[in-house]
């Protein structure tokens, strides 16, 4: 079918367009404005904003810890949407997910938190995500076949055959690193853990585990960097660890989750205070980093997280309170329900950190939109998120109901800059494509995916992106007016790096001598997956 | 002032939610505006006209005439005003009270008063398990007010009870007063096995005790100065009551698996 957007304004930052032209989609993808035919369906998108569909680079929506926050949190699926019949509402469910995410232009959404021996569980949930594509990122870090291969000094090519193995067998897109050795030195009873502290019994420091993650990412070719969520999260002036982590990466490329948590100093009367100025200078100042920001937004929320560490010390704050923290195989994981509050002072410095960070980080292409969902929103604040973005005004009509004495370290109040669409569409669509390695999608060239969002301008921003006015996923016409209007599956994104088979040998024996099961417990097998063709193939540069 | 009476013609073919029906929300709105409203929970439609036969009057107070176990939600977060109930309810009469009189003269099914925060609710019949107490997730269960039964209970009664006072005239099914955060349950006749079963403090008044949980420690009789200020408060309310506290009473303190500053009272 030959469909025709008539007459919108095009942004296309990856193909350098911002222009009011027509767009043609035929069979699932963009294509050059055929000669002599015409369309079999036109939409007529004259004063609308035509971007590709938005790709969420950092957003928990499936897995065990998610699963464990569902369980936990009962009541949250009772309130979700009052007046409706209870059991439709069920907070985040996976048909939620995919309905809520398409209805705002997203059309693909990665899970960056992964553990192995989860994975089937988590793919099988992706499964159930309609409409949008889906990937997720594998944790390493805290496993003790990796830590024991660090200890006894084996070769880079050693660590890169088991990552390699892992995210085979795991259907990953990318490595991620939850606060690297923190993991295991918690059983150990450590209550804090830094980039230059040493895991006991493996001996080994977690910047030197961090390195040799990343140093198996570049050698494996895998287009994502290795993705980072730091040590010290939360802590007072934990801005030092940030930026020594940064400085660690030496020059090689580095992602790091959720930058906000990270952006705190320890001046003021509180011995808290927002230390994002410096943070983003860093960042600036080194090319190699990409980050997102995990904003926080005053509402009620779940922490859900595998740095175990940090969401044990959390427990005391939580709200309601209750959680559940497990020590598992390698990084565990805590669930910590939170309220972040308006007239609390941590949390208004939270708040400012966040805004100054995407507002202070000059390259919009190395800082990516989240809101760590659900950790530090849900990510159905993202569209009043893009107001505070856009409008200095309503972040002024914001920072006036917060606690003054919050912003009085911040430099939030005399930050004049707004993003506008263009800057707004690389940050969530070009950038992220080019972080991911993705050809086909983020952007609105001929041969792309046709994952098209269309918006109404309105003088409400939050209003604009949170009902998307035409969705296309694959081509397909799947929202309208910010509704649903046809449900598909999409696929979930993957790579797959070539390696040493003798490793699958050594995970044989280790897995049957310690746990007397088989190594690839966790595979995913396509076969498994509901839908038909489930997977779709990242490539690895050559 | 004239009630609004709501006669109900015939037993409901499914279970019904009431929330709708509660004197702040009716305020000022007309008989047809009232019959129009929908309370079904199927795809089935069923409003208040189909179901009732509507007697105007002022909303502050409410009379049904008639009742059965498939009207849920009776009185849910009802503030002020007055709802009676010629007849039972099902699940969750009074859940959120925070105001007001809510008085059910028949049977009252599960999670009757379940976190309710002040106001009244008295009970003639029996009441289900789980009286007073927060539906799963909550973390705490009633907070405040006065939920008066006159008949028995069934198990859990008064579960995270967190403030208010319990009054039970009948019996209660095992584990009354489990996880009691704070507050007072007293209980007149039979009680079932472990009661304030992981209370961390409150009172629990049993006037037949059983054998209590090795956990709960014997601190000997007293004669309670509070206990006789309370019983002249419950005088009104239920004179059985004001009997019981009145006298000399062990004290069992527990429950010491939890934070064992609660306490279980009865008589000496």
């Amino acid at each position: 079918m030959l469909i025709l957007l008539k007459g919108g304004r095009l942004i296309d930052p990856l193909n350098a367009r911002d222009e009011i032209a027509d767009l043609w989609i035929e069979d699932g993808r963009i294509v050059a404005p055929p000669q002599g035919r015409q369309p079999d369906q036109t939409h007529d998108v004259a004063g609308k904003i035509v971007m590709a569909g938005a790709i969420d680079i950092h957003s928990h929506i499936a897995g065990g810890n998610v699963n464990t926050a569902r369980l936990l949190l009962p009541e949250l699926h009772r309130t979700a949407r009052p007046g409706e019949l209870s059991l439709a509402t069920a907070k985040w469910s996976t048909f939620e997910t995919g309905n809520i995410y398409a209805a705002m232009g997203f059309t693909t959404v990665v899970e960056p938190a992964v553990a192995p021996h989860q994975a089937l569980q988590a793919h099988l949930e992706l499964s159930d995500i309609p409409i949008i594509d889906k990937a997720t990122l594998t944790v390493l870090g805290n496993d003790d076949f990796l830590l024991s291969l660090l200890r006894d000094g084996e070769g880079p090519a050693a660590i890169a055959d088991y990552v390699a193995a892992t995210l085979a067998a795991s259907n990953g897109l990318g490595l991620k690193c939850i606060n690297a050795g923190g993991a295991t030195a918690f059983k150990y009873n450590a209550r804090t853990f830094g980039l230059d502290d040493v895991v006991p019994f493996y001996d080994v420091a977690s910047r030197k585990i961090l390195e040799a993650l990343q140093r198996a990412i570049q050698d494996l070719k895998v287009p994502h960097p290795l993705h980072v969520h730091c040590n010290n999260l939360g802590v007072p002036g934990n801005v030092s660890t940030a930026i020594a982590t940064i400085e660690a990466a030496r020059g090689l490329p580095l992602h790091l989750a959720h930058l906000q948590f990270y952006g705190y100093g320890d001046e003021g009367d509180h011995g808290f205070s927002s230390a994002a100025a410096a943070l983003a200078a860093a960042v600036n100042a080194a090319p190699n980093v990409s980050v997102d920001v995990g904003q926080v937004m005053f509402q009620q929320t779940v922490t859900i997280s595998s740095d175990v560490l940090r969401q044990f010390n959390g427990v005391s704050s939580a709200k309601p309170r209750k959680s559940v923290i497990y020590d598992g195989d390698a990084n565990g994981g805590g669930i910590v329900p939170y309220l972040y509050r308006e007239s609390d002072f941590v949390n208004a410095v939270q708040w400012a950190c966040g805004l100054e960070l995407f507002l202070l980080i000059n390259d919009p292409w190395r800082v990516f939109f989240t809101t760590d969902h659900p950790n530090g929103a849900p990510f159905t604040a993202y569209p009043d998120v893009f107001a505070l973005l856009m409008s200095r005004e309503a972040r002024a009509e914001a920072a006036a109901r917060v606690p003054q004495d919050a912003l009085a370290h911040s430099t939030l109040p005399s930050i004049a800059r707004e993003y506008n669409l263009n800057e707004i569409a690389i940050m969530t669509r070009a950038a992220p494509a080019k972080l991911f390695g993705f050809k086909d999608r983020g952007h609105l060239g001929e041969g792309g995916i046709a994952d098209v969002a269309v918006y109404s301008p309105d003088k409400d921003i939050a209003k604009m992106f949170r009902a998307a006015h035409l969705v296309f996923k694959d081509g397909d016409l799947v929202v309208r007016d910010g509704r649903v209007a046809h449900y598909r599956w999409g696929k979930a994104l993957k790579v797959n790096p070539g390696y040493d088979k003798a490793i699958d040998r050594r995970l044989a024996g280790y897995y049957e001598r310690h746990f007397g099961v088989s190594h690839n417990m966790f595979a995913v097998p396509e076969h498994i997956l509901p839908h038909s063709d489930p997977f779709q193939e990242v490539a690895c540069a050559q | 002032m004239k009630p609004l009476v709501l006669a109900l013609e015939q037993e409901p073919d499914q279970r019904l939610d009431l929330s709708p029906l509660c004197p702040h929300l009716l305020e000022g709105k007309s008989a047809k505006e009232i019959a129009e409203i929908e309370l079904q929970t199927t795809r089935e439609k069923v409003t208040v006209g189909d179901l009732f036969h509507i007697r105007a009057g002022s909303a502050q107070t409410i009379r049904f005439e008639g009742g059965s176990t498939r009207l849920d939600n009776i009185g849910f977060e009802m503030k002020s005003g007055e709802i009676v109930v010629e007849g039972d309810c099902g699940k969750s009469v009074g859940r959120n009270l925070s105001g007001g009189n809510l008085i059910v003269a028949g049977d009252a099914g599960p999670f009757a008063g379940s976190c309710m925060s002040g106001g009244r609710l008295e009970i003639w019949g029996d009441a289900g398990d789980f009286l007073g107490a927060p539906l799963e997730g909550e973390m705490e269960g009633m907070s405040g007010g006065l939920l008066i039964l006159r008949g028995s209970a069934g198990a859990r009664a008064g579960d995270r009870l967190r403030r208010g006072t319990i009054l039970i005239e009948g019996s209660a099914g095992d584990y009354p007063g489990s996880r009691m955060i704070a507050g007072t349950l007293i209980l007149l006749g039979e009680c079932g096995v472990l009661p304030g079963y992981l209370m961390r403090r409150g009172t629990i008044v049993l006037a037949n005790p059983p054998a209590l949980a090795p956990t709960f420690v014997d601190c000997g009789v007293h004669s309670l100065a509070f206990a006789s200020v309370f019983s002249r408060l419950l005088e009104p309310e239920s004179r059985a009551a004001a009997k019981l506290l009145a006298g000399p009473l062990n004290r069992f303190a527990g429950d010491m698996a939890a934070l064992g500053k609660g306490e279980i009272l009865y008589p000496a």
